[in-house]
């Protein structure tokens, strides 16, 4: 897109005026007073010919950034498409994807090519968010400046939402015959309760360039972010285990994996991270581990987490998969049906971590129910946001 | 043209509803990962003694946390049965001629897992002998049962060759009460008294 106009000769904007509640804009518009102006400005232009030339501003789609199509009215319009506040999936093209503790960044960047500006004026670009989401809890437009590799979270900020006070796209004293990359890019964040949202919704940004040697407004370029449908923010959630401190390792695979080594009946050199707690009939290894639940666009703000054991070991009698809220216990069978399974909590925060205690019972059975070698079960963990 | 390609983003997005599998998902309010949790289970042994409660009196078995697991101190002992030792004592039948034996009684516990037989022996056998001139001896209950010894011939001598069965076939985690003692023979000459001792050890076999 290719813009190129002189607001100031041909519309002078005057204070906005807010009277009796209402806010009102004015123009001049007495045809004596613009001719004065219009021939001021022109015998200045025959005394500055080179401060007279109006700049070019041109904002354009950056390779390897989202796509954007021109529209009318130096108006250029694209969407990110489909997003979450956890980052799952795969972004739309032209976007990079920035996890982040609290939300997550979708990024693209962008072109702007200023031209033309008589030496030595020099053209900076702004930006303000004329039109925001409605959702503005859901999805918060956040800028880079050109100045930036704009490659990181920490590059970005958020755009402003005041024409009066626009966010430094192009920084002072600015460019001339110069393309630069900028960055653009929509915060996800987490977002549940009252304010959750899913669906889609648009947004628009003004980009001003101004002149800054003599500080005046050159051009404008809108960009849409509504085509072909706007943003669409989706409903996410994700469960992880961790290890927690002390207690063995899990390594993540399909999904993850525990493994206690070597154990008896009696309990004799527990492995690291392992302790082990007196029963009945044989003996319980444990350790702790870490529950990680994580959602977002959900009215609730908490979640449940249940746990069962969807493969059981092959000599179950021998091997039992027991829990505990605490490293002493009690410890408790896990079920071993969807239908019986083990409640952990139902009130679990979004990015929280529930640190939970899961023992190995090892019978001390001897003879023909006796069992020596290497045994394996699942345990599947579901988490629900209601 | 634009009405084609708005139908199929429409379309595009009903098909992203899709969730993800694993641990994580979107469009939807539930996720499912999995935990595989392995072990390898080991037989195990466990042969602990413990301080009689069957004799009128006991010698304390005492833990020591190293080497050897355990020690009994039957005190003060001479031939004739004149010291009263630490815990219980048969004088010789014939002072001068024949032995004195200092006792007590002590629990065995054996516990073992995961073994494919419950089948079991517990052994003893002398393997440090006290010092020469061997004028006292490890001595046993010969009956290898829990009933107290009567009189020294109850006793016989803890082997130091081979070892001594003196339980068969316990159950896992009981208590096995012996008795186990000190004969004092009435040898004269060097080095026949003074602070003596000697290590018993206890084998729990299951097989």
């Amino acid at each position: 897109m290719r813009f190129r106009e002189h607001e100031d000769l041909r519309r002078t904007h005057l204070p906005v005026v807010k009277s009796g509640g209402k806010v009102c804009g004015a123009s001049i518009r007495r045809p004596l007073s613009a001719l004065l102006i219009i021939l001021a400005v022109a015998a200045i232009a025959l005394n500055k010919p080179a401060e007279a030339q109006n700049g070019t501003f041109t904002v354009s789609a950056a390779p390897g950034g989202i796509a954007f199509a021109a529209g009318g009215g130096g108006t250029l319009s694209g969407q990110f498409g489909t997003m979450n506040a956890l980052g799952i999936g795969t972004p739309g093209t032209g976007v990079t994807v920035i996890p982040l503790s609290n939300g997550t960044l979708y990024l693209t960047k962008y072109q702007i090519t200023i031209s033309g500006l008589p030496n030595p004026h020099r053209g900076a670009v702004t930006a303000f968010v004329n039109s925001n989401f409605t959702h503005p809890a859901a999805l918060i437009l956040e800028s880079c400046p050109s100045s930036s590799t704009c490659n990181a979270s920490g590059n970005f900020s958020a755009i402003s939402l005041l024409a009066a006070a626009p966010t430094a796209v192009v920084a002072a004293p600015g460019i001339t015959d110069q393309t630069v990359t900028a960055g653009l890019a929509i915060f996800v964040p987490d977002n549940n309760g009252a304010s959750s949202f899913t669906g889609v919704d648009t947004a628009r940004i003004t980009l001003t360039a101004t002149d800054t040697t003599n500080n005046k407004n050159f051009a404008t370029a809108e960009i849409r972010l509504d085509t072909p449908v706007g943003e669409t923010v989706q409903s996410a959630v994700r469960l992880t285990l961790a290890s927690a401190t002390g207690g063995l390792t899990i390594t993540p695979g399909a999904d993850f994996s525990m493994n206690f080594g070597f154990v008896n009946g009696l309990g004799f050199n527990p492995g690291a991270g392992l302790t082990t707690v007196a029963a009945a009939g044989g003996v319980v290894y444990s350790t702790p581990y870490v529950l990680q639940p994580a959602f977002s666009a959900f009215r609730s703000t908490t979640a449940t987490i249940k746990t069962f054991v969807s493969t059981t070991f092959a000599h179950p009698t021998v091997l039992i998969l027991r829990d505990a809220a605490a490293s002493a216990g009690p410890y408790n069978n896990i079920g071993t049906t969807a239908g019986t399974a083990t409640q952990i909590t139902t009130a679990a925060p979004d990015r929280s971590s529930i640190t939970r205690f899961l023992g190995l019972f090892v019978s001390n059975t001897n003879g023909a129910a006796a069992f020596q070698g290497s045994d394996s079960a699942t345990l599947t963990f579901t988490m629900t946001v209601p | 043209m634009k009405k084609y390609f708005t139908i199929f983003t429409l379309g595009m997005m009903a098909l992203s509803t899709a969730a993800f599998a694993g641990t994580t998902a979107t469009n939807t309010n539930a996720v499912s990962p999995t935990l595989q949790i392995s072990a390898t289970i080991q037989s195990a042994v466990q042969l602990t003694l413990s301080t009689g409660t069957a004799a009128v009196t006991h010698c304390a078995v005492t833990p020591t946390g190293g080497t050897p697991d355990y020690t009994m101190n039957f005190g003060t002992v001479d031939a004739l049965g004149i010291n009263a030792g630490n815990c219980n004592k048969f004088a010789p039948t014939t002072p001068g001629t024949t032995n004195a034996i200092y006792w007590s009684d002590y629990n065995l516990n054996p516990v073992f897992t995961s073994q494919t037989t419950a089948n079991n022996t517990i052994t003893a056998q002398v393997t440090t002998d006290f010092a020469a001139p061997n004028n006292i001896f490890i001595v046993r209950d010969s009956a290898n049962s829990s009933t107290v010894p009567a009189a020294v011939t109850d006793f016989a001598a803890v082997s130091t060759a081979t070892p001594d069965p003196i339980v068969t076939n316990a159950a896992s985690g009981s208590t096995q009460t012996r008795f186990i003692g000190v004969a004092v023979t009435p040898a004269n000459g060097p080095g026949v008294t003074g602070a003596k001792s000697a290590t018993v050890t206890f084998t729990l076999t299951v097989q």
